[in-house]
C-alpha cells in the first residue's frame, strides 16, 4: 500500500479503502434509528401532503374571494374619486358665507 | 496498522438485480420497500455525506434528506440503470449543497498531534486515533477529491461510474483519486512507520 502508485491506478485499494470506511462508518447500530428517522420524516411529509391537498381547496376559493373582494373595492374606490367637484371658477364666484373669526377680527381691528 | 491486518472488505457495491422491483413497489406506495431500499444504502449515503461535510450530525441530515429528495423525484429514475449511482448522484449534491450553506464550519475538533503525527496512542485508541487522522486528511482535500477517492476506494465505484455521479469527465475523477491517494497513502505510510 505504501509504494507509489503509478498514475491514475485504476484498481481500488484495498487497505487503504478499509481504513477509510473505518473512519467514515457510523456508529455500528446506528443504521436502524437513521431508517427510522427517516421513514417518520416519509410519513410527515405524506401528511402535510394531505394538508397540501386541503390547503390547495381553500386556497381556490380564497384566490376567488380576493379577486371579487378587488373587484369591488377597486369600483368604490373609482366611483369616490370620480365625483365631480366645483371647478376652480365656480369655487371663486360661489356665494360664501363669512367665517365667524374672520369678521370678529375685522371688526376688532377697526 | 491495523487495517493490513484484516482481510480487505469487499466493495461495498449493493446487488442490483431485484432493486427495480423494489422502485415499482415504492412508486406504487409501499412505504416497506422504501425501508428496505433505505436499509440498503444508508451506510454508503452516509459515508459519503460525512466525507463531505466532516460532522456526523450534518452528514446524517444531508443523507436523509437525499434520501427523501430520491424518493420524490423517483418518477425521473430510469429502471434499466444501476440505482446506486443514480442515488449518489443526489447524495452528492445535497451534501455539497449543505456545505456551501453552512456558514460556520463545523468540524470534529482534532487532536493537533494526531493529525501532525504526534505521540502514538495506546494500543487500544489506535484505531481510533488512525481514524480521526484519516478523517483530517481528508479534510484538508478538496470535498470533490474527498468524494472521488471515498466512492472508489470504499464504495468500489468505477471511473466511469463516479464520472456520472459527481458531474465531472473520467479523466478527471482518475487525477482526483490519484491526488487524494497520495496525499492519504503519505499519511498512513507515516502510521505504520510508527508501528
Amino acid at each position: 500500500m505504501t509504494r507509489e502508485p503509478l498514475p491514475f491506478d485504476h484498481r481500488p485499494d484495498p487497505a487503504l479503502g478499509a481504513a477509510l470506511r473505518q473512519a467514515l462508518e457510523p456508529p455500528e447500530g446506528s443504521h436502524a434509528a437513521f431508517v427510522a428517522r427517516l421513514l417518520a420524516r416519509v410519513d410527515d411529509s405524506r401528511g402535510a401532503g394531505s394538508w397540501d391537498r386541503v390547503l390547495a381547496r381553500w386556497a381556490r376559493v380564497g384566490v376567488a374571494a380576493a379577486v371579487l373582494f378587488s373587484l369591488a373595492a377597486g369600483y368604490l374606490v373609482g366611483r369616490a374619486t370620480a365625483a365631480p367637484g366645483p371647478s376652480v371658477a365656480e369655487a371663486l364666484i360661489a356665494p360664501r358665507t363669512p367665517v365667524v373669526e374672520v369678521v370678529l377680527a375685522s371688526v376688532l381691528g377697526n | 496498522m491495523k487495517p493490513d491486518s484484516q482481510p480487505p472488505e469487499p466493495a461495498a457495491r449493493i446487488p442490483e438485480q431485484d432493486e427495480a422491483g423494489l422502485v415499482a413497489r415504492i412508486r406504487a406506495g409501499d412505504r416497506a420497500a422504501f425501508g428496505v431500499l433505505a436499509e440498503r444504502y444508508a451506510g454508503v449515503a452516509r459515508r459519503v455525506a460525512r466525507a463531505v461535510l466532516g460532522d456526523p450530525d450534518d452528514a446524517d441530515d444531508a443523507a436523509q434528506d437525499a434520501l427523501l429528495s430520491a424518493l420524490v423525484k423517483l418518477d425521473q429514475y430510469d429502471p434499466r440503470r444501476p440505482f446506486g449511482p443514480w442515488l449518489l448522484r443526489i447524495v452528492a449534491n445535497a451534501a455539497t449543497d449543505r456545505r456551501r450553506r453552512r456558514k460556520v464550519r463545523r468540524v470534529e475538533q482534532l487532536d493537533p498531534a494526531l493529525v501532525a503525527g504526534g505521540a502514538r496512542p495506546d494500543a487500544t485508541t489506535e484505531q481510533r486515533a488512525l481514524s480521526e487522522r484519516l478523517r483530517a486528511a481528508l479534510a484538508e482535500l478538496p470535498h470533490r477529491r474527498r468524494m472521488a477517492v471515498v466512492l472508489f476506494d470504499v464504495e468500489g465505484y468505477s471511473h466511469a461510474e463516479i464520472a456520472g455521479i459527481l458531474g465531472i469527465p473520467e479523466g478527471t475523477v482518475r487525477s482526483e483519486v490519484f491526488h487524494a491517494r497520495r496525499r492519504l497513502r503519505v499519511l498512513l505510510a507515516d502510521w505504520k512507520e510508527q508501528e
